[in-house]
């Protein structure tokens, strides 16, 4: 049986949870096969499909996403650091290390595990322009430029307020938790860490008429009895019968 | 094709006239494989290449059931085929009974506030225990079992014996046959 995972693994913890999609839709979405054979007893069953993916800020189920992952697209292999422990989550107090904007601190907006970036809110910027067209000028947009976690942005300390590495640890009680290496300070994990594309908070979601709350689902209604699922219904629905069919032999 | 020679032929440079008779029999033999002439159709697939026609109509005007049942793809017949012609049986078509779902509050979605549930599966020894555990701790308290074990006031539950279990699931209409 071919391997589940193998599109999957590409795919990062960080963009699933915050997703809040099944992981089957995600392999599906991103999923490009160039050929299938057809089904016949002549072809051995294989399909040519894309097995290393071009992760952009385009999130994997994306259209655009899509687009740039192609079948016929031959693309030069990015380089990614491998991160062991992933340490940095939506709302973290950063400051940028390198570029235009070195020495400012700003909210981390949004993150892409994969090629290990992280946009900061508001900082890193650059304008480009939408829709021009010949009489029209275009409209121009600031739009955030990704920044690598590795070597271009640091955590902040919350003890002197300056970047740091963060490790993660383990308290006495047994908490896993991020510290700052240079001090040994708790680095908290941001409120909205939590965050996804459905809620900020689990506690501030707000139900929807389709959504089953907590009392009914935890409410067991089951009363074990000796019926079959199909006498339960039969005589709940008020169906009686009683033929006896004839009896069958297994040889 | 080779051909297997039985039999001697003339020897010509022998000098004494030949004193038997030059017989070949020859019996045709393949030794090239079997595939040989067969094509692997990659680029289309070709129907209907099966079988003589004769078979072909064979096979459509006398089906065999027993053929039928390993190519009918778990579809459960409605009826009974007698003498050419479909009979269907209405106890065979599958009544659906969908309950009345107003007031019904479970819903298809789950919220995210709600905090996982984990339950263990309820198998057929809770079953037992949920239904004739009390009456045999009842029993073996007030000392109502025979020597052998059986209760001596049994309820309806312990009177059921496998069969008429069977019998009652059975009629009904389920799985198990």
């Amino acid at each position: 049986m071919p391997r589940i995972t193998e599109i999957l693994k590409c795919v990062s913890d960080m963009t699933k949870q915050s997703s809040n999609l099944p992981e089957a839709y995600i392999k599906r979405a991103m999923e490009q096969v160039e050929w299938r054979t057809p089904k016949a007893i002549q072809y051995r069953q294989t399909e040519i499909k894309r097995k290393k993916f071009r992760f952009t800020t385009n999130r994997p189920w994306t259209q655009q996403f899509e687009k740039q992952n192609q079948p016929g697209l031959r693309r030069k292999k990015v380089f990614v650091e491998p991160i062991l422990e992933w340490t940095f989550f939506k709302g973290d107090r950063v400051e940028i290390l390198e570029g235009k904007d070195k020495g400012k601190q700003g909210l981390v907006n949004y993150i892409i595990q994969e090629r290990n970036w992280v946009m900061v809110e508001g900082l890193n910027c650059h304008y480009r322009t939408i829709g021009k067209k010949k009489n029209y000028p275009g409209m121009m947009v600031k739009s955030e430029a990704p920044l690598l976690v590795t070597t271009q942005v640091g955590l902040i300390d919350p003890s002197d307020n300056k970047p740091t590495q963060a490790e993660w640890r383990y308290t006495e009680e047994g908490d896993k938790v991020r510290v700052s290496v240079r001090s040994g300070r708790l680095i908290p994990l941001p409120k909205l860490a939590e965050e996804t594309q459905d809620y900020k908070t689990k506690s501030t979601y707000i139900e929807q008429e389709k959504d089953t709350p907590a009392e009914e689902l935890t409410r067991i209604t089951f009363e074990p009895q000796l019926k079959t699922f199909a006498m339960d219904i039969a005589d709940k629905m008020g169906i009686k019968e009683d033929r006896i069919p004839r009896k069958t032999y297994w040889y | 094709m080779a051909h297997l020679i039985i039999g001697r032929g003339n020897t010509i440079t022998s000098m004494a006239t030949p004193s038997y008779v030059a017989l070949i029999n020859s019996r045709p033999l393949s030794t090239s494989a079997a595939a040989l002439g067969k094509r692997n159709f990659r680029k289309f697939l070709t129907y209907g290449k099966r079988g003589t026609r004769y078979l072909k109509k064979d096979m459509r005007t006398n089906p065999d059931p027993e053929l039928e049942k390993v190519f009918d793809r778990g579809v459960r017949p409605v009826g009974v085929v007698t003498e050419k012609k479909f009979k269907s049986i209405p106890e065979m078509i599958p009544e659906i009974i969908v309950p009345d779902l107003n007031g019904f509050k479970l819903k298809p979605y789950v919220s995210y506030k709600v905090p996982d549930v984990i339950q263990g599966s309820f198998g057929p020894q809770d079953l037992f225990y949920a239904v004739y555990s009390d009456k045999i701790a009842e029993d073996v308290k007030n000392n109502k079992l025979n020597e052998d074990g059986s209760p001596a006031e049994p309820s309806e539950e312990e009177l059921l014996t496998a069969d008429e279990a069977k019998k009652k699931a059975l009629s009904i209409g389920s799985d198990m046959y």
